[in-house]
């Protein structure tokens, strides 16, 4: 009787769980190229910083930061700190009170939840391989 | 007692004054922020003037109203509308100004709210919300003849063959920062942060990615994106040359231009990191750029994604060759 129960738990659960991924589907609904960087924030207590490329290349073309700023084409990939950061380098180089705001608002960059893993949001990267991006 | 009398005075004064100005404020902010959607009712929103719109969302009290506009519900309404800088105040006002519309709404839409209002107006805001709500389809049918709207813009979860499924329902696209899923509504920074719709208002459109065509917004001037970060003036050196790439198969052969890169981007981004400057020297694949790689780089992450096939794809392949073979065959 009672395992006979089970069984029915147990594709309740399935069913259940199946349900949950596709609503994990609708959930990610960011904006096209949002970049989530998060290689030190989570452990440092920091909610992770995200960059919004849509509200930058209204104001920048890509070569400002690609090129001029050295920015690699990686989210996650140039190993930024607010060291580097306050020295006038990548965020940095605009960021710094004259061109726009500067590091003392931390919360507008770091806002994203806490754990939100380092990836470009909306990516076809991150709908084809998004496993291989959780390591990172 | 005549002190208490002035003062009683000034006051009623001061706000039938203050009242006649927070109407205009409200009328204001709706012609500059409300009106791009409440006006002809874009992604689901109660359209200007259309008690039946109105009609379910009224029956939760005005409070519920306020609350909606200043901080945006799930359905797609953004925070004040997405225009942040609005004083709270003036956004209330502005909710004042579309429900006025409503209560001094066309005939047609009169016997709806006369037929909803007696059976409700005994009964305080909860009850109400709930007759409201199941008897919402007679109540409410002739002022709100297409029920269609909210099943194209995917909000009723409810209905399991709804159409695209799958895809992101036109009111979640674009979402602001506190709805977006992977901002923190609990960030106090997260509200000060622009929602992508305020600024997307006068780009051209596209049909994927932000949807936005950025290329055809600067072409057009309505975006000068910097080119030196500390000189407005500076241009970019832009490169009219285009490479076409012939491909295998049935798709028609890519035409890179240069032009339209050269516009955003420095050569040492893609030369030679990315693309060899040498014909041949690149083995480029669908499968390559959708796992970021090549064009995948920037296409599919933040330049218009690879769903665009023809963007890329648009220099049709001369068949006439095999046509002429073949009449002359027969």
């Amino acid at each position: 009787m009672f395992r006979k129960y089970l069984w029915q738990r147990l594709l309740l659960a399935v069913i259940g769980l199946a349900i949950g991924s596709t609503v994990q589907i609708d959930e990610a609904r960011a904006e096209y190229g949002d970049i989530v960087i998060n290689n030190y924030s989570d452990a440092a207590g920091m909610r992770p910083a995200i960059f919004p490329h849509w509200f930058h290349r209204v104001r920048f073309r890509c070569k400002v930061c690609h090129a001029d700023l050295g920015f690699k084409f990686k989210a996650g990939g140039n190993e930024i700190n607010m060291v580097k950061i306050i020295d006038g380098q990548y965020c940095g180089a605009c960021h710094n009170g004259e061109l726009a705001w500067s590091v003392e608002n931390c919360n507008l960059c770091h806002s994203a939840k806490p754990g939100t893993s380092t990836q470009v949001h909306e990516s076809t990267v991150q709908k084809l391989a998004p496993a291989t991006l959780q390591k990172k | 007692m005549s002190i208490q009398r002035i003062v009683i005075a000034s006051l009623a004064g001061f706000s039938l004054v203050s009242g006649a100005w927070a109407a205009d404020a409200g009328k204001d902010l709706y012609t500059k922020t409300c009106g791009v959607c409440h006006a002809v009712g874009i992604a689901g929103a109660p359209k200007y003037g259309n008690a039946g719109d109105w009609q379910p969302r009224m029956a939760g009290g005005v409070a519920k109203l306020y609350a909606s506009a200043l901080k945006g519900t799930a359905k797609g309404m953004p925070p004040k509308g997405g225009n942040l800088d609005a004083p709270d105040a003036d956004v209330r006002a502005a909710v004042d100004y579309m429900l006025a519309a409503v209560k001094t709404a066309p005939a047609v839409a009169k016997p709806a709210s006369a037929a909803a209002k007696p059976a409700t107006a005994s009964v305080p805001a909860a009850p109400a919300a709930t007759t409201a709500a199941s008897a919402e389809p007679p109540a409410a049918q002739p002022a709100r003849p297409v029920d269609v709207s909210s099943n194209t813009s995917g909000a009723s979860a409810a209905d399991i063959n709804s159409f695209n499924r799958l895809l992101k329902p036109v009111g979640k696209r674009n979402p602001p920062p506190v709805e977006d899923g992977i901002h923190d509504p609990a960030n106090d920074g997260t509200l000060a942060l622009m929602a992508p719709l305020a600024a997307y208002g006068p780009l051209p459109k596209s049909l994927a990615g932000n949807r936005i065509n950025w290329v055809k917004a600067i072409e057009e001037h309505k975006i000068n994106p910097r080119w030196d970060r500390n000189d407005p003036n500076a241009t970019p050196v832009v490169i009219d040359l285009n490479i076409v790439r012939e491909v295998k198969g049935s798709m028609p052969d890519v035409v890179y231009p240069h032009k339209q890169h050269t516009e955003w981007l420095d050569c040492s981004n893609c030369h030679p990191g990315i693309f060899v400057p040498q014909k041949g020297a690149n083995a480029i694949s669908m499968a390559a750029i959708l796992l970021g790689e090549k064009c995948g780089v920037c296409h599919g992450k933040v330049a218009f994604p690879v769903s665009e096939c023809r963007l890329c794809h648009s220099k049709k392949k001369d068949v006439r060759p095999v046509q002429a073979a073949t009449a002359a065959a027969k």
